[in-house]
């Protein structure tokens, strides 16, 4: 029980690291950004190949792999975001669906689909927490995220910050007062691929990773998380993170191991989200904004 | 007088010459569908059966998200049920085709209507997410529920012995997506249709001029449910085993960009590009490892990454240069095959989804 308590948290770090850039787009440009868990898998598999592949210090894949998540994230905004700025916002949901699986494509087709082992950040045994084995390498995602999402809280009091939100609510007026749209949608997309490219670098050393293994497992409980904590909010994604993998692996133990039920874990997310949605649609934290 | 009269005689005639020619060309296009049918063996016959369940799927999107404007992301979910309740009752109960397919399209506009429901409460993005959800879910907890589905072994479907042979069951195929089809128009051409227009295009305006937003959104659900179920039921058979693992929530992504790809509203168009990819799996790799030279990235592992791959090329092209699907690009040709003028006349109800 209490491991799966401890699980549940670490599991959750990813999910609130995802969320986090779910809802910078979504508080920037009022988009579900569904090619944010392939933005981690560009950079895992680049660092993956600098390192592995080439033999390179682990730094030089960390930048490589970021630099690649940078990259696509931009080449997204340039190719299907800007066009699309003026149609509605499920063609731009089944585009950014249509970006992810592409991505996944491309990673199949250059990097075939067989399962890989990232070393990690740091070496060394696990820690026992609630009698769990929790990697260094978790610990060190949980701080990343705490800091993150702070980073990003703060970044919305900041001057940048503040023109980004006055674009997302009145283009022209913002254009008006010198705020181009262009720039604060490229910053926008380069700062969630940033974001989406360390969640990918942080959780691939955590198990065996495979292509789409950021978007097939991680992407609905991270939207999960990201309306759990209110969709705008950017403590809510860290709290909505760490509940989404508490109430997973609660599911695992209470219906999956007692009730025999399979899928508890999907359930348990599939569960909460209705309740959220159903009950309080604003989310835990989420207010008029 | 005699002029008039002559004239108007030649313009009856061009008329009548430009109807005949119009039949003629729908009857030889028909003709040339049916020919792998006729030609083609129980191979053609076996994908023409595919290609018309995808079409019967697309159809079934094009109903919800075409339509009614709500987006479904799990309707592979819809699919799945139908099937595994067609399975169910004909292994289980040794229940005649045709109640199996029933309790399919049951089952299938049961499911949606629940999720209708939900509906109600959450739109857009919220519903696609909703929708995602719930193909995962299916994906991992009602189709792996042992004593429904049969677990990973999967569930038979046998079919009956009238309907044995891949022709006829090809025909049955056709038949039930010519029900749709008729379905379709008939939603479409008749108050309920008008009614979703007004609800796809605004739903506060649709609701002000008096539709009954939510019984039409739940009406749209359900209606879609029952096109996807009965669509599983055909596969179910068709495949004569169902399996957990043919309804992965990847599908039901890929069918919703192949119904962006044909063009929302757009029978045809959805028809042409749901037979498309129902045929891109099976025909692809023997084409590829029939040519020449092959790319060197290219080899049994990675097929079946491919018709996602191509519907997402095709969908980025769609969506940047003719946002209506190949609908938009054949309704030159499908305007005057109805109404003998290739002309565009004005442009119709308009709206985005």
């Amino acid at each position: 029980m209490g491991a799966f308590l401890a699980l549940g948290l670490f599991q959750g770090a990813v999910y609130g690291l995802l969320a986090v850039g779910i809802v910078l787009v979504y508080k920037a440009k009022r988009v579900f950004n569904f090619a944010q868990g392939e933005f981690g898998g560009v950079a895992a598999f680049t660092a993956y190949a600098i390192v592995v592949g080439t033999g390179l210090p682990y730094w030089a894949g960390v930048l490589g792999g970021l630099a690649a998540a940078v990259a696509t994230g931009l080449i997204v905004e340039r190719a299907i975001v800007r066009p699309l700025e003026s149609s509605s916002r499920t063609i731009m949901l089944v585009a950014l669906v249509g970006v992810a699986l592409f991505t996944i494509a491309i990673i199949v087709l250059v990097g075939q689909p067989i399962p890989r082992v990232m070393p990690p950040l740091v070496d060394g045994g696990g820690v026992n927490i609630l009698g769990a084995g929790i990697l260094p390498q978790q610990l060190i995602l949980m701080a990343v995220l705490a800091v993150l999402a702070a980073a990003m809280a703060w970044f919305f009091k900041t001057d940048l910050g503040l023109a980004v939100l006055a674009s997302s609510q009145d283009t022209r007026a913002a254009q008006v007062v010198g705020i181009s749209p262009i720039a604060v949608s490229r910053l926008v997309w380069g700062m969630a691929a940033l974001l989406g490219g360390i969640a990918g670098l942080l959780y691939a050393p955590v198990g065996i990773f495979t292509p789409g293994f950021m978007t097939l497992t991680m992407l609905v409980p991270a939207f999960a998380a990201a309306v759990l904590g209110g969709m705008t909010s950017l403590p809510g994604a860290f709290i909505g993170g760490l509940a989404i993998g508490v109430v997973q692996n609660l599911g695992i133990y209470y219906l999956g191991q007692q009730l025999k039920v399979p899928g508890a874990a999907e359930l348990g997310v599939f569960a909460l989200l209705m309740l959220v949605l159903l009950i309080r649609p604003q989310g835990l934290l989420g207010g008029a904004n | 007088m005699a002029t008039a009269t002559m004239v108007l005689t030649r313009v009856k005639v061009q008329r009548r010459f430009g109807l005949a020619l119009r039949v003629t060309a729908v009857i030889a296009l028909l003709a040339l569908a049916a020919l792998p049918l006729l030609l083609g063996g129980d191979v053609w016959a076996q994908r023409i059966s595919r290609a018309a369940i995808y079409a019967v799927i697309g159809l079934s999107i094009n109903t919800l998200t075409g339509h009614a404007g709500q987006i479904s992301l799990g309707h592979q979910a819809f699919v799945g049920i139908g099937a595994f309740a067609a399975a169910f009752t004909a292994s289980r109960l040794g229940a005649p085709l045709g109640f199996g397919l029933a309790a399919a399209a049951a089952a299938g506009a049961l499911t949606a209507a629940v999720i209708g429901l939900v509906a109600l409460r959450v739109t857009g993005l919220y519903l696609a997410l909703v929708t995602l959800a719930f193909g995962l879910t299916a994906e991992t907890t009602i189709f792996n529920w042992r004593e429904f589905t049969g677990g990973g072994a999967g569930a038979l479907a046998p079919r009956p012995t009238l309907l044995a042979s891949d022709h006829a069951f090809a025909l049955l195929c056709l038949g039930v997506l010519a029900l749709v089809l008729y379905l379709d128009w008939r939603l479409v051409s008749t108050k309920t249709g008008r009614a979703l227009t007004a609800l796809r295009n605004n739903e506060r305006i649709a609701a002000t001029l008096g539709v009954n937003t939510t019984g039409y959104k739940l009406a749209a659900f359900s209606l879609s449910g029952l096109i996807a179920g009965l669509a599983g039921g055909l596969f179910a058979h068709w495949n004569q085993i169902v399996q957990a693992m043919d309804f992965e929530f990847q599908v039901a992504l890929v069918w919703v960009l192949m119904t962006v790809v044909g063009g929302l509203r757009s029978r045809l168009g959805v028809i042409l590009a749901s037979a498309l990819f129902a045929l891109l799996p099976l025909t692809l790799p023997n084409f590829l490892s029939s040519l020449p030279w092959q790319p060197p990235f290219l080899n049994e592992a990675v097929y079946h990454v491919l018709p996602p791959f191509i519907v997402v090329v095709m969908l980025l092209i769609v969506l940047r240069c003719f946002p209506g699907g190949f609908g938009q690009l054949l309704r030159p040709a499908t305007r005057w095959l109805s109404t003998g003028s290739a002309r565009t006349p004005r442009t119709g109800t308009g709206g985005r989804t």
